[in-house]
């Protein structure tokens, strides 16, 4: 019913309780505007995009496992291998893992000091990875990782060529999905004592991380960066290079010309501690559209398969794994799941989710330092509801259950390896999802927007 | 004095060796360095290396400890993120020098490129000569002495970085300030200067009375929407 038809209704004495909101001022925009008003700043806050997803996801994919065409294997006994070697293409030692899952990049500073150590330690007991983040290597990350991945991002902060030559792995951080184009923020209530003195900040700034690397700007100082790290690690360890997702193909391209021995993608699906929110929902290209760009993008180079690619942004579970991997990743990183499993968004302590004005599963206020279940938080109060040992075991226990997934897909689909699975193995659900992916939709024999079809 | 000639080898074999005499507190003289990129990286150790000519981009990066002298010019990011040691320039450097240094002293005994210092953490940088735009750019720490001019947007977003600069400053960056000398930082400067120059340059040189000093206003350091006129340039 339309505005004029209440009027009309309202003057003829008919009583109506119909309310409409307007669809483009809706409740969000209002109180979006409002606290503008009030504020006279951008939005800041933590967690990723809050966005309802109306584009093309890995959901808009499904499995077509064997039937007479194909042969499965045993799902609950036959071997699924799902170890993981990435970096092979100039490192001498590439990084071997038991899992194609690894945890991604998350500072000490966004993260509290037990949440770090947490998810050193889960995916260690699993024979994954965990990656240090902006603000330095904690020595309790390096003693309880397995594999550790060490960040060299554009802030520099805690830079230390010594933790750089005691890691598996270096990352040479260009972007980050959630906010491609723009550095770290750690707002002042995440700046205590120790986090100052670990990035050589005054204690209670604003921080916000550059957005540029230094010392290099384009790609052909990327060469030299990265065969600079190759020396400084005796060329032993495989370097990375991560990209927040925009324009994919060409970045891939530019960062496998530059060296790279891994190339990480992040999804605009990605979690952040803090960023402005309009950087969250509105840059960057969703995680499903940047594995098949980058994927083209190696094929195209005659790379593919020598350089190894990782997917992040947004992955929840061995179901998104094994899609991504039929894509064409090699593994993915998780964050945000992650963290979930550390306890994030959990309800209990449900009186300090009101504190921020909300409740559990709606929570994104890591940027307060005022996380209710000690992940997001340098309070040691806070820090201590999350005990190390008990959130690790959860960590590992998701790292498990995933991998148990992507196995019992990758059997359905008669594959004893799970890096086989391939695109051939899923149909879409959507026309969008068949032109991004090159995957037939479901009841058709067409790849929706290919020429020859 | 061990010698190496780069003629006929790769860095990785240029770097391998320079690296063993550091390690063993050995001094090297490098001949036809050819201006060649990430020339002693990562030097880990008490020992001298000269390079005999000019070196590319990110010469003396990730260093802990040596000492590099360079008898010519550098390219980008000379000494970046190094720990301690010291690394003297004979020529120019390019831009970025020094950049996110967390210790030690890098002296340029010419002219040195934009962003001279950027995110620099601690430690010394000495220019006897100009820097480019932006230098000192989110200086965390450390100080910076610049005996020439500093060009434009210098020392924007600074933290505590002290600039000081004898010469002429084209333009201040966002929220940096000129601050009065004190008695403290004139005998740092003399001093420092006295340290680590020759002699013959000295002499051509401001000395501690005629330096600016430059740091930052702290209105950046959080975010304050009352001072809207600060804040424009910098959300």
């Amino acid at each position: 019913m339309g505005t004029g038809s209440l009027i009309i209704m309202a003057k003829s004495g008919i009583e109506s309780k119909t309310l409409q909101k307007s669809g483009t001022f809706s409740s969000r925009v209002i109180d979006d505007i409002q606290t503008k008003a009030a504020s006279g700043i951008y939005r800041m806050r933590g967690y990723g995009t809050l966005r309802e997803r109306h584009w093309a996801t890995f959901d808009d994919l499904t499995f077509l496992p064997c039937s007479l065409t194909r042969i499965p294997l045993e799902g609950y006994r036959e071997k699924c291998e799902t170890k993981t070697v990435l970096g092979g293409r100039f490192a001498e030692q590439p990084i071997k893992l038991d899992i194609p899952i690894m945890i991604t990049g998350m500072s000490w500073g966004a993260l509290s000091y037990n949440a770090k150590v947490a998810l050193a330690k889960g995916a260690s007991q699993i024979g994954s990875s965990n990656t240090t983040g902006d603000g330095g290597m904690l020595d309790a990350e390096r003693e309880n990782s397995r594999t550790l991945i060490y960040e060299v991002l554009p802030s520099r902060y805690g830079i230390n060529v010594h933790h750089m030559r005691m890691s598996d792995g270096i990352e040479l951080t260009i972007g980050q999905g959630a906010k491609p184009g723009t550095g770290g923020l750690l707002l002042e209530s995440k700046v205590s004592d120790e986090i100052a003195q670990k990035r050589e900040l005054p204690i209670g700034v604003d921080q916000r991380s550059p957005a540029r690397h230094p010392d290099m700007l384009g790609p052909d100082d990327m060469t030299i960066k990265i065969e600079e790290l190759r020396e400084a690690t005796d060329w032993r360890v495989p370097i990375f290079v991560k990209l927040g997702a925009s324009r994919v193909y060409d970045d891939v391209k530019l960062a496998a010309k530059a060296g790279a021995d891994v190339v990480v993608v992040d999804g605009m699906e990605g979690g952040t501690g803090a960023s402005p929110a309009i950087m969250q929902e509105h840059t960057g290209i969703p995680t499903l559209a940047a594995v098949c760009e980058a994927r083209t993008a190696l094929e195209d180079m005659g790379l593919y398969g020598t350089v190894q690619l990782i997917i992040s942004g947004g992955i929840r579970d061995g179901v998104d794994v094994a899609k991504a991997m039929a894509l064409g990743a090699d593994a993915v990183y998780i964050g945000t799941a992650a963290l979930i499993a550390l306890n994030c968004n959990r309800p209990i302590y449900i009186e300090d989710y009101k504190k921020l004005d909300t409740e559990p599963h709606f929570c994104h206020y890591c940027h307060t330092g005022r996380c209710p279940v000690g992940v997001t938080t340098q309070d040691p109060e806070l820090m201590e509801r999350l005990p190390v040992d008990e959130a690790a075991e959860r960590v590992t226990n998701l790292l498990r259950a995933m991998t148990l997934e992507i196995q019992m897909l990758a059997r359905a689909c008669g594959k004893s390896d799970a890096h086989h699975l391939e695109p051939e193995d899923m149909a879409a659900l959507t026309a969008e999802a068949s032109a991004i992916c090159r995957v037939p939709l479901a009841g058709t024999r067409r790849v929706w927007g290919s020429s020859n079809t | 004095m061990a010698k190496l000639n780069c003629n006929g080898q790769t860095i990785r074999e240029i770097n391998s060796s320079i690296r063993k005499c550091i390690s063993v507190g050995e001094s090297v003289a490098v001949e036809s360095p050819g201006a060649r990129h990430n020339l002693g990286v990562a030097l880990l150790g008490s020992g001298e290396v000269t390079f005999q000519g000019s070196v590319g981009y990110y010469c003396g990066g990730l260093m802990d400890g040596a000492t590099i002298r360079i008898r010519g010019n550098a390219g980008w990011g000379l000494a970046e993120s190094m720990l301690d040691g010291q690394v003297i320039v004979e020529g120019n450097a390019g831009n970025s020098a020094g950049a996110a240094i967390r210790g030690g002293t890098l002296v340029v005994q010419g002219d040195s490129g934009a962003r001279t210092g950027v995110s620099m953490k601690n430690g010394l940088i000495i220019v006897t000569g100009s820097c480019g735009y932006m230098s000192g750019f989110m200086g965390q720490g450390g100080k910076m002495i610049i005996c020439g001019d500093a060009a434009e947007a210098l020392g924007d977003s600074m933290y505590e970085t002290v600039c000081f600069v004898g010469g002429k400053i084209a333009d201040l960056g966002n929220d940096a300030i000129v601050v009065d000398i004190t008695n403290e930082d004139r005998a740092f400067l003399d001093a420092s200067l006295r340290k680590h120059l020759p002699n013959t340059m000295l002499k051509n040189l401001p000395n501690g009375d005629n330096f600016k000093k430059v740091v930052s206003g702290k209105k950046l350091w959080n975010f304050d929407k009352s001072d809207w006129k600060t804040w424009e340039q910098a959300l």
